[in-house]
Formats: structure tokens, sequence, C-alpha cells
């Protein structure tokens, strides 16, 4: 049995056939083919398959796909200024070597989002605890922590 | 232009960022099959029914494929043991032993739900000590049939060992009765799982005679190779494309699942992708091995090592996979760093009945390092000595040999590292406190010396490409090291350089990336490929300036007249004239590294018998254990590497800081024990990963002695920095606590009980 969903998805309007006990992952993966989502443990630990849901963080593995009816969903794909120019988050994780194998930066790039969002001065330890949910197995997290830092002394997001 | 040695962005970063980079398991056909395996659910037992039938007929389903499909013959990486599917027994929870293919993974998962199967089942031969027991069950009865790797020489194997390596010089037991002192102890080590976040995928297709398999896998070569050994066809009839890898760690070198997808693909005519779920993906990876190590050796009062003895049991789990080399590491090790005296040593390859263990950057160097430096300790402290005096009476010098006979000239840049971290945080002033320590571990390690190659095209824009199988796992040795030498080669940005990804197809072979081996080598092969380029480069721009070439310099995306650089010609127009002059600026470059002189009657069963390019590492840990319960942090890590040259700051600093957090994690946390054949932590969640609140910035001391065969210098980097942690953080805790520490992940009820005592003491 499949539903009916309609949520707008990077500030496009998506109606897509889902069903019941679809997560909201496969959803933006295998219908929409926003693969930049990624999955790593289908339980909600590993957080690279984090997107934000009307401001807030999720993960998208665990979330089902029928809770985003009418919300704002945004992906990695979404993050990219006008012109395809790389937002000062993205840049800085770029200039700060933050991406290693890169399959947990979607997620990252999300819940930074998420963060700096309500508060652009947040300390190393407000990182720390707000990438709680998210894992890293390449760089120690070093230069995650750099590049948000960069950005802090920058003057925020 | 881009120097060696300045940072410089890596060119996949870009599409990681916007989430465009295609992973393994991203990519996709239209009209694409799905497949799912079904595995063992027990850890031994013997098939006694396998019905297909409803699933044949489940919706959607397009085959379902058993033993009785698949190739009869056994495959392996150096040890041919492992069958397609299981058969007739099963020895590992997790084994595969059918697979659906449909419409649909759902549909496939569904199918796979109707077979019937009933096991037997066994009690399993559980862990080494089981194995190795007296009248126990063989894993694998016929394992003196079993063919080996052509052209690799017989090693001993036997009863439920896949691999024996053993040395004596002879003259051990006379040195031992010079000791004044003889200190044994025996250690012991969990597996250890990659984890890296992207599951094991493949995707296969089928044009009735070749297979195209698209893949994220560090070695291309090597997965062509196994895919075409399984499949009992020609290497040549598999092609091998390869994705932006969502970390390797080691787990990605081998045969994963790829001739699964392969085998559906050929049976069904269509694209097949298989894709492992965490938890299947958790319970076959081929994780580091869990081991038991026993040392002993004797010294003398003053301080001296005369000799030891040292033992390896390694669980190779149902299939010996890489572990028949990996014994040989334990001969490199035992009597290295340290000098030791005659030494014995003994390394097996064990079978049990638990998944296949396999490759993770530092394989068996991190727990034989945590064993030989956590053993140093209790020496230095047997006779009373400081650790760190202790460790400098008995440091090799520059001349000495490992076991096999190898010697090391520069073994002095040991001492340099112990005396930089010495700079860096003092000895004396380090660790102190209440429930504080400071613990050290140094290491030698090697650079993988297997063949590479890389095909530099001057394109028509002037722009450099660089066409290589080297992967690009994550470590930036391809997406900021190979493009950084090229473009230093030719004195362009590091941004006029842009790489390739692999095609077995398209570019010749090489060895993946392992061993920290992708610089260094394909480093080399670029070198010759633009020596051989540049000739015909300046001969062209010679003849568009008629000058003659060896008045001319290339900088600047230009060739100049070192006379009057204002007269000039492009490398786009030089190049664009190439193509009427004999054709494009084409040259292919290949190396492999010369194997250092050892000595072959060192040890019997010696396949991996010397450490190429070698460099040094000197860690040190400072910690402090939380008496509540137990805990560790780690207060301050200092890493002090020798690298040979440096070729981009930003990687050799991320694969430092990397290694490090894969190391404390290991020493902390980390670890998939069993208990009967059964991982007890079975998703990631309870495995039991670092975060960024567990892991402190790690201060890094580059030492730089520029290798004369090394591009620029450089040796391999990205591999060592995780060996020595386990150890110096081990150290540090005893240090800290009083406890023995002889096991990981460090037990915090270990440390309570320790304080206990302490505070009784």
């Amino acid at each position: 049995m499949t539903q009916e969903l309609s949520m707008e998805v990077n500030g496009i309007r998506r109606t897509v056939e889902v069903a019941g006990d679809e997560v909201l992952l496969d959803t933006l993966r295998d219908r929409l083919y926003l693969t930049g989502t990624k999955r790593g443990c289908d339980e909600g630990e590993c957080g690279a398959c984090t997107v934000i849901v009307d401001g807030a963080p999720v993960h998208s593995c665990i979330f089902p796909a029928l809770a985003a009816e009418g919300a704002e969903v945004r992906t990695v794909e979404g993050l990219a200024g006008s012109a395809g120019r790389l937002n000062p988050l993205q840049r800085a994780f770029v200039d700060q070597a933050a991406v290693q194998c890169g399959f947990c930066t979607p997620g990252f790039l999300m819940t930074l989002t998420a963060l700096l969002e309500t508060n652009s001065s947040a300390s190393d330890c407000e990182v720390d605890d707000a990438i709680a949910g998210n894992i890293c197995r390449c760089t120690g997290y070093t230069a995650i922590r750099a590049a948000v830092r960069s950005l802090v002394r920058e003057g925020g997001a | 232009m881009t120097a060696v040695g300045m940072g410089t962005s890596r060119s996949d970063a870009d599409a990681k960022v916007r989430g465009l980079a295609v992973y393994g398991v991203d990519y996709r056909e239209a009209g694409m099959l799905h497949a799912r395996l079904l595995r063992s659910p027990v850890p031994a037992g013997r098939i006694i029914r396998l019905d297909v039938t409803e699933a044949r007929s489940s919706p959607g389903v397009h085959a379902v494929i058993t033993a009785a499909d698949a190739p009869e013959h056994r495959n392996g990486l150096v040890l041919l043991d492992t069958p397609f599917f299981a058969d007739d027994m099963v020895l590992y929870e997790g084994e595969p032993i059918a697979m659906v293919v449909a419409d649909t993974a759902t549909q496939a998962q569904s199918a796979i739900e109707t077979i019937e199967l009933e096991i037997e089942e066994l009690e399993p031969v559980s862990n080494v000590a089981e194995a190795l027991a007296p009248g126990a069950r063989l894993l694998h009865p016929d394992l003196d049939s079993y063919e080996i790797l052509p052209g690799t020489a017989p090693w001993p194997k036997g009863g439920n060992c896949g691999g024996v390596m053993s040395s004596d010089p002879g003259d051990v037991d006379e040195a031992f009765e010079e000791a004044d002192v003889i200190v044994e102890d025996v250690y012991t080590v969990p597996r250890q799982y990659q984890a890296y976040l992207e599951p094991k995928s493949a995707t296969a297709s089928y044009d009735g005679w070749r297979w195209t398999l698209n893949v994220s896998h560090q070695f291309p070569y090597k997965a062509r190779s196994r895919v075409a050994q399984s499949l009992g066809v020609a290497e040549s009839r598999i092609r091998v494309v390869g994705h932006h890898i969502g970390g390797g760690f080691g787990a990605r070198l081998d045969l994963g699942i790829e001739h699964y997808a392969a085998i559906g693909a050929s049976l069904t005519g269509r694209t097949v992708q298989l894709l492992n779920d965490r938890e299947e993906d958790l319970l076959s990876c081929m994780s580091r091995e869990n081991a038991t190590i026993r040392v002993r050796s004797g010294l003398t009062n003053q301080g001296r090592i005369v000799a030891r003895e040292f033992e390896c049991l390694m669980d190779s789990g149902a299939y010996a996979g890489d572990t028949p080399y990996l014994t040989s590491i334990v001969l490199l090790m035992a009597g290295s760093v340290y000098r030791v005296g005659p030494t014995r040593v003994t390394a097996k390859s064990v079978y049990t009945n638990t998944a296949p263990s396999g490759a993770f950057r530092g394989v068996c160097g991190t727990y034989l390092c945590f064993a030989l430096e956590r053993h140093t300790d209790r020496l230095a402290q047997a006779i009373g000595m400081d650790r760190r005096e202790f460790r400098m009476r008995n440091l090799f010098e520059p001349g000495d040999s490992m076991l096999n006979g190898q010697t090391l000239e520069d073994a002095d840049i040991l001492r340099e590292a112990f005396d930089r971290v010495e700079d860096a945080a003092p000895w004396d002033k380090a660790g102190k406190g209440p429930l504080r320590g400071v613990g050290s571990a140094a290491v030698i390690w090697l650079t993988n010396p297997l063949a590479g190659s890389a095909t530099l095209g001057i394109q028509e824009d002037g722009s450099l490409g660089v066409s290589t199988a080297a992967t690009e796992n994550g470590s930036g040795a391809v997406t900021m090291g190979l493009r950084q030498i090229a473009a230093a080669e030719f004195g362009l940005d590091a941004d006029q350089v842009y790489v390739t990804s692999p095609d077995t197809d398209t570019q010749a072979y090489d060895a993946g990336s392992q061993g920290s081996r992708t610089t260094h080598v394909v480093g080399m092969a670029i070198e010759a490929a633009a020596r051989q380029m540049k000739p015909r480069l300046f001969n062209i721009a010679s003849g568009l300036l008629a000058v003659p070439p060896d008045d001319l310099e290339l900088g600047g995306g230009r060739v100049s007249v070192r006379a009057d650089p204002s007269r000039a010609v492009s490398l786009a127009e030089v190049a664009r004239t190439a193509l009427g002059a004999g054709g494009p600026l084409s040259a292919t470059g290949t190396y492999s590294v010369p194997l250092p002189k050892w000595d072959p009657d060192s040890a019997e069963g010696l396949l991996f018998p010397v450490f190429p390019v070698p460099t040094y590492h000197v860690h040190q840990a400072e910690v402090e254990v939380d008496p509540d319960d137990g805990s560790v942090r780690v207060t301050r890590y200092v890493v002090a590497q020798e690298v040979g040259r440096m070729i981009n700051p930003d990687g050799v600093y991320g694969q430092i800081q990397g290694g490090v957090a894969q190391g404390m994690g290991y020493a902390l946390w980390e670890g998939l024990e069993s208990h009967r054949g059964r991982y007890t932590r079975r998703t990631l969640e309870s495995y039991g990963l670092p975060l960024a609140v567990d892991i402190p910035d790690v201060e890094v001391i580059i030492l730089e002695h520029p290798c004369e065969a090394g591009p620029f210098g450089a040796k391999g980097v990205a591999e060592p920095p995780i060996v020595p942690v386990a150890a110096a953080i081990a150290n540090a805790v005893s240090d800290a606590t009083g406890a023995d520490v002889t096991s990981l992940p460090i037990d915090p009820e270990e440390l309570l009980a320790a304080i206990d005592r302490l505070q009784e003491g």
C-alpha cells in the first residue's frame, strides 16, 4: 500500500507515492534520487542520513516519510547558494580539510547547519555536543571542529 | 605554482560537500535488479535441507542462486579455502548460502524469507584455544588438498592452522641463561571492525562474455582477480570501475560481495545490485583478527634484554584470508625498535567458527606493538628502571637488524623521534597527579612496495590529466598527494591537474590503497612518466620558440626561454602542436619498490619477508582515569612521525589525527567479542565508535628524512599512525592506576579494582 506524500524539498514542492512504513531516507534516495543523503546504519546512530525537517536535524533513516507531510525538508544538495556557490560551512569544510572519505560529510553539514542557525557562536563543547549523533571514522574530528571554529571566528555562518 | 609541502584542497572535496559524489551505494542503472543474500544464522553446522522452490516463484524474483548453480571450486586471497556459497557445511554466522535476485530489494528479501533451510547445528569451534586443543574438530579436513595462489611458495599449515611462521636461531635457551630476570606476559585483543560508514556494495552487469563491476573498492585489480578466480574465468573478462569510497581502512582490499553480484548478473542477463545492510556488514566483515600473544624476555640487572620468546596466535575465522601473510609481520616486529638478543618466534593463523578476519589499517602491528610495549614497560619495572631510560638503553642504532636480517641504516631516526617528543612533552613532568599517567610506544613500519602506474596527458587546454587505477580511499593520497606531485613536476597549480577514477579496462595495474603505498609508489610512477614526456615537450617547444631545448624551462603553465622568460609558449600550445607532430603528449610510468635484503633462512613460512622503505614512529600519551567509573580520558597525545618528505600537510596531519582516533577506539572502547561463535555487539550503536567528544586534538611532530627513491623524498604516511596508539595509552593507564592492562579494550572494571588496591595500599 502506498500513500501520497507532499513536502517541500530544498525549496521545491514534491509529491510522491510512498509505502506506509517507508523512512524518509528511502524516499529521498530512491524516489527523489537525492543520493547525497547517506545510509550508514539504519538505526539513527551514525548520522550520515541527517537532514533538516522544519528547522530541526533528524536522522532520516528512522524518520517516517509520512511524518514529513507538509514539511520543509532540506538536504545537502540544497546547501549551495545561488549559481552553485558553496555556502560558508561547505567552504570551511573544504578549506579546513574536514572532508576525507566524505561519506559522513552530508550528515555533519546538516547537523552543523541546524546548530549554527540557532547558535552562530557555538563553542567547541557545544559543537561536540551537537555532533554527538554523527560519526566520522576518518578525520578524528579535529578538522571538523576547526571548520566550525573558522566560521565562528569570522562572525557566524 | 603549487609546491611540494604546501597545503592544497583535495579535488574531490567540492563534490563531497555538495552531496554529488557518487559512491558505490549510489551507483544506479535504469532497470537494474536487486539482490539479497541468505546468510547462515548459525556459526557451525551441516546443511541438511535447502529448498528454494517457493522463493523461485515469489513475486518479482528473477533468480535464486545456491551452491548448485555456482562454481564448485574454492577461492581465496592466498589459500584457496573458501566456497562460493556454503554447500554442505556452514563455518560461520553470516556465511552466504543463497542469493535471490528480484525487481526490488524488498521482493528479494521477502523471497529469502520463504527459503526452507535446515541446519544440523554443531558445537562451534569458538576460539583459538579450542581449535588447537587435541582432538579438536577440523574446520577444513581437506586443508592439505587446497590449492594456493599461483606463484606463492608453499608454507607450513595443517590441522586447524591455515599458516604457521616460525623462526629459531638456535641459541635462545643459552641466551636466557645469561638473564638475571625473566619476565613473561600474555596479552589478548579482540577483533576490531573497520566501521567504514559506507556499507559494502557491488553492482554488476554481463554482456554474454565480460562482466562489469561498479564498486567502491580499495584495490580494483584485486577485485578483478578475485572475482575472476571465484567465477573460474580469465581476469581479462572482468572490468572493475571504481567509485568514491566511503571509508575502507583495509576492509575493501580483498573480495567482498562483488562475486555474488557478478553471478547474479550472468545468470539473469541483467544489471544486479547487492547492498549489505549494516548488521550483515558488521557480522560478515573481515575485521582485524583477535589474537593472543605470549612474550617472555630475559634481561640483565643493568637493563639489557638478552633473549626472547614470542608467540602469536591469530584467529583467522572460518577462512584464512590474509592471515598467512600476517604471521610474517610477527617476525618483523618481535625484535625491532629495541635490541632483544636471540629470539624464537612462532605465529599461527588459526581457524575458528567465526567470520573470516582480514586487513584493518596497521593489521596485526597494532596488537603486536601493544604487547611488545606493555612488555617493555614491565621489563623496566622488573629491574626498577625508569621506563624511558630503559627504552633509550635498548633502542636500535643505525645498522641494527630486525629478526629477518633486514638492516636499518637509518634507525637513528628513532632516537631523534624520542628526543623530539621529549622536547615537546618532557617525560619527567608528564602525566603527574593522582590517577594520571604517561606512556610511550615506538614502532618501525613499512611502505607497501607493490606495483603501480600512472598515465599523464597534457591536455589541449594546458591542464594535466593523471589517469591511474590507484584509489582515493579518503586519505587524500590521490586527490591531494598525487595531484600535487604531478603539479610540482610540471610547474603547475594543483588546480590545473585532475585525476581520474579507476577503471581496470583503461588503466594499468595498481595494487590499491594499502600500506601507505599510493603517494610513494604512484608518485614514483608519475615521476617516471614525467621523465618520459618532458624531452618531447621541450623538443616541441624548442621548435615553436626556435631555441635549443636545453635553454628552456617549465613553469606557470608555460615553457619559457631561461635567459628571457618573456619568450614563452603555453603548455596548451605545445599540447595542440604535439597532435600534429607525432601525437598527443602522453606517457605512462610504472614503479614497484625494490625490496631490501633479508635472510631467507631466518624463518619458515615467511610470505611477507621485509619492511620496505621503513618509517619511524614514537607516540606518547597522557591520561587521567576517573575513579567513579574507571573511564579513561586522554589528556594529551603527542606523535613524532618520520615521513620522508611531507607532500601535503593537510593530508599528513589528517591521517595522523584520524589514525590516532581509530587507535584510541581500539584501546578504550571498540571490540567484536564473540561468545560461542556469535558476536555479542552486533550494531554500530553497541560497537562503541569514538565520537567527537572522545577525541582530543593530537600534537604532531613531523620528521623529514627524504628518501632517495621516493617522489620528492616522500615515504608512506597514512597507515602507521594507528599502530602504537593502544600501546601508548595502555602504558599510560597502567602508570596511572597500577593495573596490569593485558587486554583490549581497556576494562574500566579492572581499573576500578586497581584503584581500590592503590587506595588500600
